[in-house]
């Protein structure tokens, strides 16, 4: 009796879950190509590395996206760190074939820098264009860009590499990144789907903990570094849904080894998108996922801010079912820093990114969060496409 | 009792005597503060005007990009490689700075019904960089917005190679649409180049001669692959940028990463090193524009004298009441204060006029003679204000000073009443004083020419002695009146003859004041005339001897020296094959860095110009001794002179392979450039430079071939190209040399001008101060006539002794200006010519203009006599 209750419990756990698994399972095939000609992320890909972390041309878009939280070893000084290199492909044809040219078309990059200084209360950040040429430096054999003030190396066959970051006046960050868990690869089959649109996929890797060692130069002397790093290494042709306005993204690293990933795909009509998703990744790399309608991400206090007037939801609660403890988590994400907001060359999307606290129901603090706030100081799904 | 009442005195007799003058005769004090105005508006415009004219020093894309802060090129200026630009990629990872690599060269536009050309700037610059700098987003300008006809992906409008955007202003000049083809020209070629897109709206203040497109398209359109001019480089915090010393910190970093072959300049710098590339050119124009308002001065001087005659009868009533000399100084030296200080506001609006309509000229100028550049708008700076008032202030005090002395001066009422008063120059009499003015002058000629920044040369001494020498001739014509007016009295008996020669043999100080006046001018448009006479006469003789080919091709539309596209070498082979041809004359310029600033290093067939082309030869080939080691050349005079090689010797040149030595051989006459040419054999000028861009070529027919068969049938198959025979490149030049000297002509005019009015105000100051005189002259029978004859007849000698006097200054002053000043400020040896027509129907002018007004201000002060 026991026994069939347990089955019973079993059976009304199969009964609650086939519908989310057959949401979760629901398989769009992606075409082989975008109608402008460009290759589409076809399933079943597995990272192989160095190469997975090389550039990929052929590829519509590509980004590298660094985030972490570092601290000095006599404690004092506390940073907040985001670097993303993003790839633009030429014309389909112009984008795979080898140039030399110093002024070249096949690709467009654009570098952007974040630090938060919390102990001075200071966001420094800044946005460079750049075409592929004289200024570039990007292999598609490893992890090996050098693009204007970024570079990111692999060092050693275990993944481990070299991340530089140059700010204002002599400052830099030169940190030796080392995977603590192995690359996760999110997705159904390796795709992570991003709308409806079959061809809204992509090739999605992350190092979700690197263990950070390094230096922090301030422009006259050195000081040790030690921290937490998170790498995003994501490729697609057509990223977004066209009905997308934008998305909240969070990175949060817990205390008790874990992670989570989480992100909101607004919809122009102010819903989020189905294919929105919590990722729970455990000490050992394993990793399972919900979607949409087992989460909710609710908006706790708002800050507008004073250079561009945008109003960005930046302190938030996510709550969500844990499929390994069946719990009904809470996790609430404070910002370090209110201004973290990113503002580009083109002031007209701007886009919020800082390090948050993060809290659980009780109110102790479990952890550390990078929150990403898109598409709040313009319709960014338009502005993509 | 005159101290105690000084102040409120002042005031009051200001208001009561002069304020009344001033309504009374305000017509005369309006022209009065118009003179002043227009000697204070010369030297302002002029000034104004030259800066806004050479303010852009071809950093034509700041429009869009920005201001620089640094320049990075080649030694001398070179343009850089694309392998330069790879060993630069280590400055591209600081966040402090953007770089931003830029292509620039001339385009011209054909219109296609008036065939007229219309210059344009073409500038290439890396698009996607350009989006990165804080001027181009804050312009709100875009390249893939509705403005654009492309598609906005960035690659489709990116990789269109022909495709450009035009500013608004350009937009609206030319109205062509986006999307049409323009016809360019541009390195021998004709092209056509699609409108991308407009830039900017009709709020933008973007030049209406600006073409910008990818630094690829422009690469291609130029035919110059591979190769840029600089690279600007732009500070990304802009409060650091301002702040100089954070500025040097900022250069001592990018000094630190610099590769060799590559020169770093702060921006400023080169502003200051184009500035002085044209420090003899401005300077001579303010020198010149000074001795204009010297002349006003003058002017000023005799309007105030003639106000204080006027009013000598006020004057002397106002002593008689007890007012005290002094305050009557004062009054008088306030009334011209005041007059400058109106004058001068006036002025400044005047020579902001002035400087609008000169600065496309000047403009123009500096294109064809020093590098290219944009006239920038017309811009009122604080120093401007000041030096306004300064001159304004200035020259009416010291001209003031005279009269007021004067007024001082002026006898009670009782003492004038007994007959005429002057109060008498003495010092304008000392033959002494005047003879060693001019000894001083002499001796002036011996100081050695200032240096100027940047290798050009001052001639101090020249231009004191000139000061001097006027002085001295001013005062000396005096005694040269009292000595001709004896003479001619004797020449004839008729009263009216006798009675006007024995006034001006008396001499009288202010007779003598106007003549100064008078030779002043007369010698400064006589010297005028004979420079830009030697200098035609020269420059034509050269071009006699220079342009002995048959055939010239250059560049169509771009010309001068900021000139940089030349001729394709695909076109050049072209010509250079024609079956018709004996030989071509190629010439490859390149600008080098010596020790004291940038000259020209010219490639071309050496053993031709040494041995077989024509030249005006100051030292022929072979007569200076090569130094071994280094490359013969043949220097060009300016060169020689600048760089101090007249007898031989070794210049090192900074070019873009480095530091190499030239050993001079031959020293040619060249009135091209004022920098100097060096000319050596051409594959060595290519190992040097790193260039094989041709600038222009001369043909030498086969003989018997008809040149102008050629020539039109070459202008069909090359439209893109100049091609003229020797006469017509002859008129070309000469336009040109025209267009140079238009400035000198226009001060000439104002000049003259100005002394014909300070005659006539001296008359009238003279002929109003003798009032008794002719009173007399009526009692005792002289008719109206014979009265306004004898005043005409003064005129008229009193111009001749001006025009004697001032030819004789003007022919010393036209030594010093050929033999002293342009051998010193420009290294350049003319020809002396005596435009000895111009000077005889000049003179004949002055003298009928010195009847005139003779004749119009007798005719002013007969109107009150009883005769």
């Amino acid at each position: 009796m026991i026994n069939c209750y347990k089955y019973l419990w079993l059976f009304g756990v199969l009964c609650c879950w086939i519908p989310v698994t057959l949401i979760a399972l629901e398989w769009i095939q992606p075409p082989l190509k975008t109608d402008e000609g460009y290759p589409v992320p076809q399933p079943d890909i597995q990272p192989q590395l160095p190469s997975a972390h090389g550039a990929h041309p052929a590829y519509a878009i590509e980004w590298w996206y660094w985030v972490g939280h570092l601290h000095t070893l006599d404690e004092k000084r506390e940073f907040g760190f985001q670097g993303t290199v993003f790839r633009s492909a030429g014309a389909p044809e112009q984008a795979v074939q080898a140039s030399e040219d110093s002024f070249g078309l096949n690709q467009l990059y654009l570098v952007h820098l974040g630090l938060s200084d919390f102990a001075n209360n200071r966001y420094l950040h800044s946005e460079r264009a750049y075409r592929s040429g004289w200024q570039v430096q990007c292999s598609e054999a490893q992890l090996d860009i050098k693009i204007g003030t970024i570079s990111a190396k692999q060092v050693a066959e275990d993944g481990s590499f070299e991340l530089k970051l140059c700010y204002p006046n002599q400052m830099h960050l030169h940190l030796h990144c080392q995977p603590v868990k192995p690359l996760i690869n999110f997705g159904e089959r390796g795709l992570s789907r991003k709308g409806r649109d079959p061809s809204s996929v992509s090739l999605y890797w992350t190092y979700t903990r690197l263990k950070i060692t390094g230096t922090w130069f301030d422009g006259q002397q050195s000081q040790a570094v030690e921290g937490l790093a998170w790498m995003d290494h994501e490729i697609s042709s057509s990223q977004l849904g066209s009905d997308l306005a934008g998305w909240d993204w969070t990175a949060i690293q817990l205390d008790d080894g874990r992670e989570l990933k989480a992100y909101r795909l607004r919809k122009n009509d102010g819903d989020s998108d189905p294919w929105s998703a919590v990722y729970w990744i455990d000490p050992d790399g394993s990793h399972r996922s919900v979607y949409a309608d087992q989460f909710e991400w609710q908006s706790l206090a708002h800050w507008t801010s004073p250079k561009t007037g945008v109003r960005y939801p930046n302190s938030v609660l996510i709550t969500a079912n844990d499929p390994a403890t069946k719990q009904r988590q809470q996790y609430r994400l404070v910002p370090r820093m209110l201004q973290q907001e990113f503002i580009g060359n083109a002031t007209d999307n701007p886009y919020w990114e800082g390090a948050c606290w993060v809290y659980n129901e009780a109110g102790a603090r479990i952890g550390k969060a990078y929150l990403e706030l898109a598409g709040y100081g313009g319709d960014i799904g338009k502005l993509i496409h | 009792m005159t101290n105690r009442m000084s102040n409120s005195h002042i005031a009051y007799l200001l208001l009561r005597t002069s304020l009344r003058h001033w309504r009374h005769s305000w017509l005369s004090y309006l022209t009065l503060v118009g003179i002043i105005a227009l000697g204070v508006g010369a030297f302002n415009g002029i000034r104004q005007a030259s800066r806004a004219a050479a303010a852009n020093f071809g950093l034509f894309n700041e429009a869009v990009s920005g201001k620089s802060d640094f320049i990075l090129q080649g030694i001398a200026g070179q343009p850089l490689s694309h392998k330069q630009l790879h060993s630069l990629v280590p400055l591209t990872h600081m966040q402090d700075w953007h770089l931003l690599p830029v292509i620039e060269g001339n385009a011209t536009y054909v219109h296609p019904e008036s065939s007229d050309l219309i210059p344009l700037q073409i500038i290439g610059l890396d698009l996607i960089a350009l989006g990165n700098l804080p001027l181009f987003n804050e312009l709100g300008l875009s390249f893939s917005s509705s403005q654009s006809t492309d598609s906005d992906k960035w690659y489709q409008w990116l990789q269109a190679d022909s495709g450009i955007w035009v500013t608004h202003a350009l937009y609206q000049r030319l109205q062509y649409q986006s999307g049409q083809q323009l016809p360019l020209m541009a390195g021998g070629t004709l092209q056509s180049m699609r409108i991308a897109g407009q830039l900017g709206d009709a709020n933008s203040d973007l030049p209406d001669d600006l073409i910008i497109a990818d630094i690829r398209t422009v690469q291609n359109f130029l035919g110059r692959e591979q190769a840029f001019d600089r690279i600007e480089i732009l500070l990304a915090d802009r409060s650091l940028a301002a702040d100089p010393k954070a500025f040097k910190v900022f250069e001592q970093r990018l000094r630190q990463q610099l590769p060799s072959g590559v020169e770093l300049q702060a921006a400023t710098d080169r502003l200051a090193n184009r500035a002085s590339m044209t420090a003899a050119f401005r300077l001579n124009l303010s020198i010149l524009s000074l001795i204009a308002l010297l002349v006003g001065a003058y002017l000023i001087l005799q309007a105030l004298d003639a106000s204080i005659v006027r009013r000598r009868e006020e004057l002397a009533t106002l002593r008689s009441l007890g007012v005290g000399a002094g305050t009557l100084f004062a009054m008088a030296m306030l009334e011209s204060g005041l007059m400058g200080l109106l004058g001068s506001f006036l002025g400044l609006g005047l020579g902001q006029l002035l400087a609008s309509v000169a600065v496309h000229g000047l403009s123009d100028t500096i294109n064809t003679l020093y590098f290219a550049t944009a006239a920038q708008a017309i811009e009122l700076q604080g120093s401007d204000v000041w030096i306004a008032l300064s001159l304004g202030l200035g020259f009416s005090l010291m001209a003031g000073l005279l009269p007021a002395r004067d007024a001082m001066l002026t006898p009670p009422a009782q003492i004038l009443a007994r007959g005429d008063w002057s109060p008498g120059f003495t010092w304008l009499r000392s033959a002494r004083f005047s003879l060693s003015l001019f000894g001083l002058g002499l001796l002036c000629l011996l100081l050695p020419p200032l240096q100027i920044e940047g290798g050009a040369k001052m001639a101090l001494g020249g231009f004191l002695a000139a000061g001097l020498w006027i002085s001295s001739l001013a005062l000396l014509s005096g005694q040269f009146l009292v000595l001709l007016a004896r003479t001619m009295q004797k020449l004839a008996s008729h009263p009216v003859w006798r009675m006007a020669m024995s006034r001006l043999a008396d001499g009288s100080s202010r007779h003598r004041l106007a003549l100064a006046g008078l030779v002043v001018a007369v010698g400064m448009v006589t010297g005028m005339l004979q420079l830009v006479g030697s200098f035609r006469g020269t420059i034509q003789n050269w071009f006699e001897v220079r342009f002995e080919a048959d055939l010239y091709i250059s560049e169509r539309g771009a010309q001068g020296a900021g000139s940089n596209s030349g001729i394709r070498p695909e076109v050049l082979q072209a010509i250079e094959s024609l079956p018709e041809l004996e030989f071509a004359d190629t010439l490859h310029m390149a600008r080098v860095q010596a020790p004291l600033g940038v000259t020209q290093l010219i490639g071309a067939d050496f053993f031709f110009w040494q041995h077989q082309k024509s030249q005006i030869w100051l030292q022929a080939p072979g007569r200076l001794v090569p130094v071994a080691g280094a490359q013969p050349a043949l220097v060009s005079e300016s060169f020689a002179r600048r760089f101090d090689c007249l007898q031989g010797g070794v210049i090192a040149l900074q070019t873009a392979s480095g530091s190499q030595k030239i050993t001079a051989i031959g020293i040619f006459a060249d009135y091209g450039s004022e920098f100097g040419s060096v000319v050596i054999d051409l594959p060595v000028w290519k190992t040097w430079t790193l260039q094989d861009r041709a600038l222009n070529t001369s043909l030498y027919l086969k003989p018997g071939l008809d040149s102008r068969l050629l020539r039109d049938r070459l202008r069909l198959q090359f439209p893109a190209l100049d091609i003229r025979n020797n006469h017509e490149l002859r008129a070309y030049a000469l336009s040109i040399f025209e267009q140079t000297f238009q400035v000198t002509r226009a001060l000439n005019v104002i000049g003259l001008f100005v002394a014909c009015v300070g005659l006539l105000l001296g008359l009238i100051a003279l002929f109003e101060e003798c009032q008794m005189t002719w009173r007399t002259l009526a009692f005792i029978g002289f008719s109206r006539r014979e009265i306004i004859w004898v005043g005409a007849l003064e005129g008229a000698v009193l111009s001749l002794v001006a025009w004697l006097s001032g030819t004789i200054l003007g022919l010393l002053l036209g030594w010093l200006l050929l033999a002293c000043i342009n051998v010193q400020s420009f290294g350049w040896t003319l020809i002396w010519h005596l435009p000895a027509w111009q000077l005889l129907l000049f003179g004949l002018g002055l003298i009928l203009m010195g009847l005139a007004c003779g004749l119009v201000a007798a005719l002013r002060v007969s109107k009150r006599l009883e005769v």
